[in-house]
C-alpha cells in the first residue's frame, strides 16, 4: 500500500527529475540553437553556393574531338587520312604486377617481328603503356582467344592518322606525334589531353590548327569514381577543315622513284602561280609508323645514317655551284661589264695579278676564246672568275637578295632554312675576317660561302623563267576559290629585259648545243628546256702541284667527299610551266645524274597538264 | 494526466470508455504511430541513400518488424518483472565490450565489429542503451534511498564501458557511452558535491587523457575546427554532406533526385550520413517535419516518463528520452558539420539492425511505464 510518506518522496523525487531534466536540456538547447542556425546557414543563406558546388562535383566537360582534316590532291586522291586502328594498353599501375600477363602477350598474341622491334619500344603517358599499336587481323583474332586469361590487358580503337602513299609525301605532310612538355605549356589542357597526338613537322605542324579543328564539349554528370552516368548536354565540333595540296602524284612518284637509294632533294613548282609541283628528299621515312597506324620500322636500315627525318629540299643547304653563273652573266651585262659578245682568253685558270694565286678551271687545258653563251654552255669558270672580280661582293649580294638568295621563301612548312648570301658585314660577323677579292671569285662559280636550300634555287631560277616575277611558293591551294590569283612575292626589274633572253637562250643552249654541260638530254624534236649543270665542291681544291683532275682523283676515293650534282632548269620554252630544281649529294655529274631527273619531270608534266 | 484518479469527478466524462484494443496493444497510439512514420520514413530513404538496392530495404525491414514486435512484447511486461534482467545485462554488454577487443571482425582497422557469421554488430551500439538501463534498475533495486557507494558503482561502471570503447579505439563512441551512463546517474540525483569533486579530478587528469589519444583521433577532434585541412579526408566527408543539404535548398531536389547522394558523393550516405540525403532530397521542409516527428516522439517519452508511478519508470523514461533526445542532435550537429564526426546513427532512420532494434526495445521499455488503459 502506498502511504502518504510514499506520496511525499514521489512527489519531491518527481520535482528533482524535472528540475534536473531542465538543466540537461539546457545544455541541449545549445546544440539545437546553433543547429538550427546552421542549417538555416546551409539550406537558405548560402544555398547557391551549394548548388554550385554540387553542380561542379557531378558535371564534368568532356571534349570531343572532331576528326583530323583530310589532305587530298586537287583530283580528290587522299593524301592523308584517318583509320580506325586497335592498340593494346595497360594500366600503368598494373604494370608491374602483371609481367605474365605482358609475357603471354608476347607469346600467344603478337607477331614475331614486333618482339625484336627496337623502335616499337612502348610509348608510355601517364595512366596507359602502350603495349602494341596497330593490331593486324591476325593479331586481333589471337588477342579474341586469350582476353579472357589476360584481364590486365586492354583494347582501344582510335581514330590514326593515316598515309596512304606512305613514305611518297612524309616530308610535305609530316606526322604526328605524342604532345611533349613544352607543347603542353603553350596549350590548353581540354583541348590536347596527356595522350593527344600533334602535328610534329611537316603540314601536320604548319595546319595544326586547321586540321585539328575546334573541339566539342559533352556535358556530362559523373559519380564520385568519375564514371559517367548520362550525356547532360552537347555542343557539336566545328568540322575540321580539309586541305589541298599543289602536288602532283606523278611527278612526286618519279622524283621519288629517281632519288631512290640516293640522297639528294628535287623540288619542282610551277613558276606562273608558285603552286609545287613535286618536293621530294630522300632518304624518306614512313610518317604511319609515327602516326601509330602502321607497326614496323619508320626507316630502312640502309638508310639510317642518311638523316632519312631531314628535309634536304626545304633545309639542306648546299653550294649552287655553277647553276649560279646565268644570275652572275645576267648582273653582268646589267652593269655594263660585259656585253653579249665580250670575249675573255679562258686559258685554264685566272690570275688577278701577274704572279698571284691561280684559279683554276674545272677544265685543265681551258675553253680557249669565251663569250657569255659559250661561259654559260660550257660552264666556264674562268670567265665567271673575271666577271665576279670585277662586279664585286656589294653588286653580287645585293642583285641575288632581289632573287631571294639569302631569304627564306616562306613556304608553308616548318624548318626551311635560311640560305647564305655573304656580304663584307656577314663575313665580318660570322667568320671574322675581312672580305677577300678571292672571295668574291669564288662566289662567281657560286661555291665559298654562299648557299642555297633546293626551294630557293628553284624559286630564284623562276625569276628567270617568268622574266622577273616570283611567286609565292605555296603546297596548299585555297580551294574555295576558283580562279586563284597568284600571289606575287617579289619582282625582279631590270634596266634592259633582253637581257632576259640572252640569259634565256644561252641556257637553251646548256641541252641544245653539242658542246653544252647537259646536251645528253637533247632530243630532236623534243621539248625545249633551259637548265644549268652544276657541281658542288665539298672539299676545296688547292693544292696548287696538281692538276684538278688529278687532285680530285685522291679525293673521291671516299664516296662522302664527291661532289655533289645539280641541276636547276625549267621548260618548255617558251611559257615556262615548270621549275625543276634536281640535287643528288655525291652525284659528282650534274649533266649525268641530276639533269636527266629534271626532264622526266617537265616532260611527265606536260603530257599531265594536257590530259586535264 | 491520463491516468484518472477514480475519484476525479471534476472531469464531466465517462469514468469507463469503450474498450479501444489498439489503444489496449499499442498503449500510446501517438507515440507508435510517430515511431512507425519514422520508421517507414527511414526505409525510404535507406532505399534512396544505398543506391536503391531493395536487398538492403528488405534486411532492415525484417529487423524493424522484429524490433517492433519485441517493443510491443517488451511493453505489456510489469517493470519488476524485468528490472533485475536489466541490472545484469550490463555484464552481457560488458563482456561483448571485452570480446571485440580480443576477437574483432576481419576487414577493420579499428576493433569494433563482432562477426557471428551471418551478420556483424557493434557492441558500442548496444552498450549505448543497456549502460543507462543497468544503471536505472541498479540505482532502483530496492525502495529505500540510494547510498554513496551505488553513485560510485554506477559512475565506475559507466566509465569501464567508456574506456572499453576508447581501446577499440573509438574516442567518440566512447564519450557518447560515458554521457549515456552520467544521464540517468545525474537525472537520479547524483548529490552536487560529488559532481564537484568529479570535476576536480577530471581536471587534473584530463592533461594526461590528451596525451594518451592516438594521432588519429587528434586529427578527429581537430577536423572539427577547419574542415579544408585534409580535403580526402573527414573535412571532405562533412564538406560533401554540407554541399548536399545546401544544395538541397528549401524544398529539396525530390527523392531519388539527390545528385549528390545517387552519384556517392555523400560517403556513408545509408548509414551515419542519412541526414543529408534527406536534406537534399526533402530540403529544409522535410527536416523540419522530420523534426516535428522526432519532437512529437520526445514530447510523448517525457510524457509517459513524468508521469508514471515508480521512481524507476520515471528515471528510465526520462533518461531514454534524453539519450535519444542527444543521439539525434549529436548525428545532425555532426552531418552538417558542427561538431567532429562520430560514430553515431541517426536514430531508427540509419541503415544497421542492431541500432534500430535496440532503440525499439529500449521503446518497449518506455511504454511499459504507461499503465494499460481498458
Amino acid at each position: 500500500m502506498r502511504t502518504i510518506q510514499d506520496l511525499r518522496r514521489d512527489e519531491k523525487d518527481t520535482q528533482s527529475l524535472r528540475s534536473r531534466s531542465g538543466v540537461i536540456f539546457f545544455f541541449l538547447l545549445i546544440l539545437i540553437i546553433s543547429g538550427v542556425f546552421k542549417i538555416l546557414q546551409l539550406t537558405v543563406l548560402d544555398r547557391n553556393n551549394y548548388e554550385a558546388e554540387s553542380d561542379k562535383n557531378r558535371i564534368i566537360n568532356l571534349p570531343i574531338y572532331p576528326a583530323r582534316g583530310l589532305i587530298t590532291l586537287e583530283d580528290g586522291t587522299l593524301i592523308a587520312e584517318n583509320i580506325v586502328t586497335k592498340d593494346l594498353y595497360i594500366k600503368t599501375k598494373l604494370y608491374e604486377t602483371s609481367m605474365d600477363q605482358v609475357a603471354q602477350l608476347h607469346d600467344k598474341v603478337l607477331d614475331e617481328n614486333r618482339k625484336i622491334d627496337q623502335l616499337q619500344a612502348p610509348i608510355q603517358d601517364e595512366e596507359k603503356i602502350w603495349l602494341a599499336r596497330n593490331l593486324s587481323e591476325q593479331e586481333l583474332a589471337k588477342y579474341e582467344v586469350q582476353k579472357n586469361s589476360i584481364p590486365n590487358i586492354q583494347l582501344e580503337a582510335k581514330l590514326r592518322r593515316y598515309l596512304p602513299h606512305k613514305n611518297l609525301f612524309s616530308h610535305v605532310i609530316g606526322h604526328l606525334g605524342l604532345i611533349n612538355m613544352d607543347e603542353r605549356l603553350s596549350l590548353s589542357r581540354s583541348e590536347y589531353p596527356d595522350d593527344s597526338f600533334i602535328g610534329k613537322v611537316g603540314l601536320e605542324k604548319s595546319y595544326e590548327k586547321t586540321l585539328r579543328g575546334k573541339a566539342g564539349i559533352r556535358l556530362m554528370e559523373v559519380d564520385v569514381y568519375g564514371n559517367k552516368i548520362r550525356e547532360i548536354n552537347r555542343v557539336s565540333p566545328d568540322k575540321p577543315f580539309n586541305l589541298t595540296l599543289t602536288l602532283d602524284l606523278r611527278l612526286q612518284k618519279i622524283a621519288q622513284e629517281e632519288l631512290a637509294n640516293r640522297r639528294g632533294a628535287v623540288v619542282a613548282l610551277d613558276p606562273t602561280t608558285g603552286f609545287i609541283k613535286a618536293l621530294v628528299s630522300s632518304p624518306d621515312y614512313n610518317p604511319n609508323i609515327l602516326n601509330g597506324s602502321e607497326s614496323g620500322s619508320p626507316v630502312s636500315q640502309s638508310s639510317l645514317e642518311d638523316s632519312p627525318f631531314f628535309n634536304r629540299a626545304i633545309s639542306g643547304l648546299y653550294p649552287p655551284a655553277s647553276t649560279i653563273k646565268p644570275f652572275i652573266g645576267l648582273l653582268g651585262l646589267e652593269e655594263e661589264l660585259i656585253t653579249e659578245s665580250t670575249i675573255v682568253e679562258d686559258k685554264g685558270f685566272f690570275q688577278l695579278k701577274e704572279e698571284g694565286r691561280k684559279y683554276r678551271g674545272w677544265k685543265e687545258d681551258g675553253h680557249g676564246r669565251v663569250d657569255l653563251k659559250k661561259a654559260i654552255v660550257e660552264s666556264s669558270d674562268v670567265y665567271f672568275y673575271e666577271l665576279a672580280s670585277k662586279l664585286t661582293i656589294d653588286r653580287i649580294s645585293s642583285f641575288l637578295l632581289r632573287f631571294g638568295f639569302g631569304e627564306i621563301s616562306g613556304i608553308d612548312l616548318i624548318n626551311e632554312s635560311k640560305s647564305i648570301l655573304p656580304t663584307r658585314n656577314w663575313k665580318l660577323g660570322n667568320i671574322g675576317e675581312a672580305w677577300f677579292v678571292g672571295d668574291t671569285i669564288n662566289i662567281g662559280i657560286g661555291q665559298g660561302y654562299i648557299s642555297s636550300t633546293p626551294l630557293q634555287l628553284a624559286v630564284s631560277l623562276s625569276a628567270i623563267a617568268n622574266k622577273g616575277k616570283i611567286f609565292q611558293p605555296k603546297l596548299i591551294r585555297n580551294n574555295q576559290l576558283e580562279d586563284y590569283e597568284p600571289d606575287l612575292l617579289m619582282e625582279v626589274q631590270i634596266e634592259n629585259p633582253r637581257h632576259w633572253n640572252i640569259i634565256e637562250k644561252s641556257m637553251i643552249s646548256v641541252i641544245n648545243s653539242w658542246n653544252g654541260t647537259a646536251h645528253n638530254l637533247y632530243e630532236e624534236g623534243g621539248i625545249t628546256i633551259a637548265g644549268k649543270t652544276g657541281t658542288a665542291q665539298i672539299k676545296s681544291l688547292t693544292d696548287q702541284d696538281l692538276t684538278v683532275r688529278e687532285e680530285y682523283e685522291g679525293i673521291r676515293k671516299d664516296i662522302k667527299n664527291r661532289d655533289h650534282a645539280l641541276f636547276a632548269s625549267y621548260g618548255p620554252v617558251p611559257d615556262p610551266n615548270l621549275v625543276v630544281v634536281v640535287i643528288v649529294e655525291n652525284g659528282e655529274s650534274g649533266s649525268a645524274v641530276a639533269a636527266p631527273i629534271a626532264k622526266r619531270l617537265i616532260e611527265q608534266y606536260q603530257i599531265n597538264i594536257n590530259e586535264s | 494526466m491520463n491516468n484518472r484518479n477514480p475519484l476525479d469527478y471534476s472531469l464531466n466524462k465517462p469514468l469507463v470508455t469503450s474498450f479501444n484494443p489498439f489503444r489496449y496493444l499499442f498503449k500510446d497510439i501517438t507515440l507508435v504511430l510517430a515511431l512507425i512514420a519514422v520508421l517507414v520514413f527511414g526505409l525510404a530513404m535507406l532505399y534512396s541513400s544505398s543506391g536503391q538496392s531493395f536487398s538492403m530495404v528488405m534486411r532492415q525491414s525484417i529487423y524493424v518488424f522484429a524490433g517492433l514486435i519485441m517493443m510491443i512484447f517488451i511493453s505489456h511486461l510489469k517493470p519488476d518483472s524485468y528490472k533485475n534482467v536489466l541490472m545484469h545485462s550490463y555484464w552481457i554488454g560488458l563482456l561483448l565490450l571485452i570480446y571485440v577487443l580480443f576477437n574483432p571482425a576481419e576487414g577493420y582497422t579499428t576493433s569494433r565489429w563482432i562477426d557471428i557469421g551471418f551478420f556483424q554488430f557493434q557492441p558500442s551500439e548496444i552498450i549505448r542503451l543497456i549502460l543507462p538501463l543497468s544503471i536505472v534498475a541498479y540505482l532502483h533495486r530496492k525502495e529505500s534511498k540510494i547510498r554513496l557507494e551505488d553513485w560510485l558503482y554506477t559512475s565506475l561502471a559507466a566509465l569501464l564501458c567508456s574506456y572499453l570503447v576508447f581501446e577499440q579505439p573509438d574516442l567518440g563512441t566512447s564519450i557518447i557511452v560515458f554521457t549515456s551512463g552520467i544521464i540517468p546517474i545525474y537525472l537520479a540525483g547524483l548529490p552536487y558535491r560529488v559532481i564537484a569533486a568529479y570535476v576536480g579530478m577530471l581536471a587534473i587528469v584530463s592533461p594526461f587523457i590528451w596525451s594518451s589519444l592516438l594521432d588519429y583521433q587528434k586529427q578527429r577532434v581537430l577536423t572539427y575546427f577547419d574542415s579544408n585541412v585534409d580535403p580526402l579526408g573527414d573535412g571532405w566527408n562533412i564538406a560533401q554532406s554540407q554541399t548536399a543539404i545546401g544544395s538541397g535548398g528549401f524544398f529539396g531536389k525530390g527523392y531519388l533526385e539527390g545528385t549528390q547522394s545517387q552519384l556517392n558523393f555523400i560517403p556513408e550516405s545509408h548509414s551515419d550520413f542519412i541526414f543529408s540525403v534527406i536534406g537534399e532530397e526533402f530540403g529544409l521542409l522535410g527536416i523540419t517535419c522530420l523534426f516535428i516527428v522526432y519532437g512529437i516522439i520526445i514530447w510523448r517519452i517525457f510524457k509517459i516518463g513524468l508521469s508514471a508511478q515508480s521512481p524507476f519508470e520515471r528515471l528510465a523514461c526520462c533518461s531514454l528520452g534524453f539519450i535519444f533526445f542527444l543521439f539525434i542532435l549529436i548525428n545532425v550537429s555532426m552531418v552538417i558539420g558542427i561538431i567532429p564526426v562520430v560514430g553515431v546513427p541517426l536514430p531508427l532512420i540509419s541503415q544497421g539492425g542492431t541500432s534500430i532494434v535496440v532503440h525499439l526495445l529500449a521503446f518497449g521499455v518506455i511504454l511499459s511505464a504507461k499503465r494499460p488503459q481498458l
